[in-house]
């Protein structure tokens, strides 16, 4: 059994690592064939077209593309995904700069939502089809409803202009130097209220909406009934016969949106001024910083198949049917 | 019998109250379109010049008006849609519709009209602006006047206006203008004073917020439409493609799929947008094209369970084409998760559109659009909440009334669902 365990796991890993190096290949085409180029942003249009041809060939980008993608692959290989023409440093050391923030925000935001949504589906199991289950159904269907940069500009608009409660944007305030450390640790959560309540809503709704659909499949199951009959207490029904298989498909969620999350919760980090993995992707994207596209993608690939990975495992942990789902 | 209101009857009342409300702007289309089909007759190549897309659009939505009031009045009852009791979900589709097909008539104004920004600036809900008109130069029937009367709308915003003995002062936020006697319009021996309510108020350039939500509308459902089109036909033949053929295209396809689904779509729509410009059919087509896995993946698992059932393999041996073997075998089998399918995606494509709009990536088009409106609002949050309230409300309630729909419609397909 344990053996096949490790070759399932290893068998996911080559396939997930070789659909990533396809997705990285296409980005490098898609990248090189695109109109445009990074030169544009130090160049003016009125100097030489001399110096668009140095500029380029500081970049590397004057060599054939079959030369260049060869480069790129044996430097990735060697862990050197190249210069940001940006920052002008190495782009595994900007990543570096902006990872710790995206991994404890998404961290918070996956914890926060679980909780929620346990706690709002167990309400709702706990008085079947009653008004109330009806009104949280409607309630976090509503939730769903809500665009991010709405619910985000709505929360800015309520508790920062107008209550002044919370900072609107930023990670830090200005006095944040000469404060102490538990100071500090505040400024950062009351920095990160608002843009945790932002991102949660929508993630609320869809893990309510799975877990309490199969929670309450699991609960009419005639087993739940036989233990009831044996006098089983309420409790251990539900910790240790009901929630183990109901958790199933929020597991797969919960990967895939943990995944997506470290990748760059884009919009929440514009709208609250965020230094994440979203902004600088897209700053990427739009200054044509090809290097640090890549490393970005290459980044949030590694942490999309970890997580779903992970997933996936935590699965076949609970129900050991599941092994065979891990290589697939 | 209790008396129920129906989604035929919200729909006539909805259009006889904008009839009503707007009579006198219908009538004076109207005139025109009279105008028009008469100097048809007379300088045909000068009267289709002088067509452009506002004209055609005001005729189209009179002539449809028209027709769809009759319709409605004369026929036929008991259609299954038309019919049935109008709940949230019916009335907010409607409306909706309303605001898309008849734009010019719901809109108080055009949605770029602007004048006198300094009176009509940043001005809360339901405020109301007076307004003089200044006298056009020639009263002709002719085609060109009547149009520039009716669609250049340029009266004057002011705050107040005050007698002298060679002409009239009006102010505009303390600044002093003389209007002569004969540049205005009078009545009665007193200037013609109109007044024009904005009933959302209006944004930093003094425009009507109603009427930018009102147009927005056409930008939202024309993406939202096209890119759930194109995700349409790409999910269903890939779909056919991936299950109907044998296994070495079935795994790649099938691959090729998961690629798009693991990775954060979002960027790569960015990253396609400014590198290969946008436009309405690039926003179109990328929305489309990052939609059609989750319907690959329903359609390939149907095809597979349908290739093995007697009645499809009896079609396939008679020799039907391909192409009628998925409408007329595969399509009608599958059509209920597929339309549920695309409901949501319908949801996903607005939302879309509108995150577009707001990070600055959108249409690039004169028209307003709602993601748009948010992003110009956000700057102005202390002083005009009315310019995000007003756009994020109309977003949430499509978004709510799509997710809505798409859930009781999977309820009545599978009624095994419990609510």
């Amino acid at each position: 059994m344990k053996e096949s365990f490790g070759r399932a796991v290893l068998y996911r890993i080559i396939s997930s690592l070789l659909i990533l190096f396809f997705l990285i290949s296409f980005l490098f085409v898609l990248l090189r064939i695109s109109p445009g180029g990074p030169e544009q942003k130090f160049i003016s249009p009125q100097l030489k077209p001399e110096l668009i041809e140095k500029v380029r060939e500081s970049f590397n980008l004057d060599k054939p593309i079959t030369e260049q993608y060869s480069a790129f692959l044996l430097n990735s290989i060697r862990g050197n995904f190249g210069i940001s023409y940006n920052y002008r440093e190495p782009v595994f050391d900007v990543i570096m700069e902006y990872l710790p923030f995206t991994l404890i925000f998404a961290l918070i935001v996956v914890i926060v939502q679980l909780l929620l949504s346990f706690w709002l589906s167990f309400i709702s199991i706990s008085r079947l089809n009653s008004r109330a289950d009806r009104y949280i159904s409607k309630f976090t269907l509503l939730l769903y409803s809500i665009p991010t940069f709405v619910a985000g500009v709505f929360l800015i608009y309520i508790f920062s202009e107008k209550l002044n409660v919370f900072p609107s944007s930023g990670l830090k305030s200005i006095q944040h130097s000469d404060m102490d450390s538990a100071a500090r640790f505040w400024d950062y959560i009351e920095h990160l209220i608002l843009p945790v309540i932002t991102l949660c809503l929508g993630g609320i709704a869809v893990y309510y909406r799975y877990l309490r659909d199969n929670l309450e499949e699991i609960y009419t199951k005639p087993f739940i009934l036989n233990l009831r009959a044996a006098g089983v207490n309420e409790k251990e029904i539900t910790l240790r016969h009901v929630i183990p298989n109901a958790v199933n498909p929020l597991i797969t969620v919960t990967g895939i949106d943990l995944g997506l999350l470290l990748s760059g919760a884009l919009i929440t980090e514009v709208i609250f001024g965020l230094p994440g993995m979203g902004r600088l992707t897209v700053t990427a994207i739009l200054t044509r910083d090809y290097p640090l596209v890549l490393g970005c993608t290459f980044t949030a690939g590694i942490f999309i198949i970890i997580t779903n990975l992970a997933a996936d495992i935590v699965k076949a942990r609970i129900d050991k049917r599941l092994i065979k789902g891990i290589s697939g | 019998m209790k008396f129920r209101i129906k989604n035929r009857h919200f729909i006539l009342f909805a259009l006889l109250l904008l009839i009503v409300l707007r009579f006198s702007r219908l009538s004076e289309i109207a005139v025109l379109f009279y105008s028009f089909i008469r100097s048809l007759f007379d300088r045909h190549v000068d009267t289709l010049s002088a067509l452009n897309f506002s004209l055609t659009d005001n005729f189209f939505s009179l002539i449809f008006l028209t027709v769809l009031v009759v319709f409605l009045f004369f026929g036929k009852r008991g259609k299954p849609v038309l019919d049935k009791a109008a709940d949230f979900t019916s009335i907010v589709i409607i409306v909706l519709f309303i605001f898309f097909i008849f734009a010019p008539f719901a809109a108080t104004t055009e949605p770029d009209f602007q004048n006198n920004i300094g009176v009509t600036k940043l001005l809360p809900p339901f405020s109301e602006v007076k307004m003089i008109h200044p006298v056009y130069s020639n009263y002709a029937t002719d085609l060109y006047s009547v149009e520039s009367r009716l669609l250049n709308d340029n009266s004057i915003y002011i705050d107040s206006i005050r007698k002298a003995e060679n002409g009239y002062y009006y102010f505009q936020k303390g600044i002093k203008t003389r209007a002569e006697i004969n540049k205005i319009e009078f009545k009665d021996g007193l200037p013609l004073m109109g007044r024009r309510i904005f009933i959302l108020g209006t944004d930093e350039y003094g425009r009507d917020v109603f009427s930018r939500l009102v147009y927005g509308t056409r930008i939202s459902m024309i993406v939202g439409l096209g890119a759930v089109i194109v995700s349409f036909l790409l999910g269903i033949s890939f779909g056919f493609l991936s299950g109907y053929s044998g296994w070495f295209i079935d795994t790649v396809l099938n691959r090729f799929t998961d690629m798009f689904l693991s990775i954060p779509v979002i960027f790569l729509i960015i990253l396609i947008l400014t590198f290969f410009g946008n436009s309405i059919f690039t926003i179109i087509f990328i929305l489309g094209f990052s939609g059609w896995m989750s319907l690959f993946k329903i359609v390939r698992s149907e095809v597979i369970s349908i290739k093995q059932k007697d009645f499809f393999i009896a079609a396939s041996r008679i020799g039907l084409s391909n192409r009628k073997l998925l409408t007329r075998e595969i399509l009608p089998v599958i059509i209920a998760p597929v339309i549920v399918n695309l409901i949501f995606q319908y949801g996903n494509v607005i939302l879309a559109e509108a995150a577009l709009s707001y990070l600055g990536l959108g249409t690039g088009l004169n028209y307003p659009s709602w993601g748009a409106m948010i992003e110009a609002g956000q700057e102005y949050l202390s002083q005009a909440w009315w310019m995000i309230f007003f756009p994020g409300l109309t977003l949430v309630l499509t978004l709510f009334t799509a997710n809505n729909l798409g859930r009781e419609l999977n309820l009545y397909y599978n009624p095994g669902i419990s609510e």
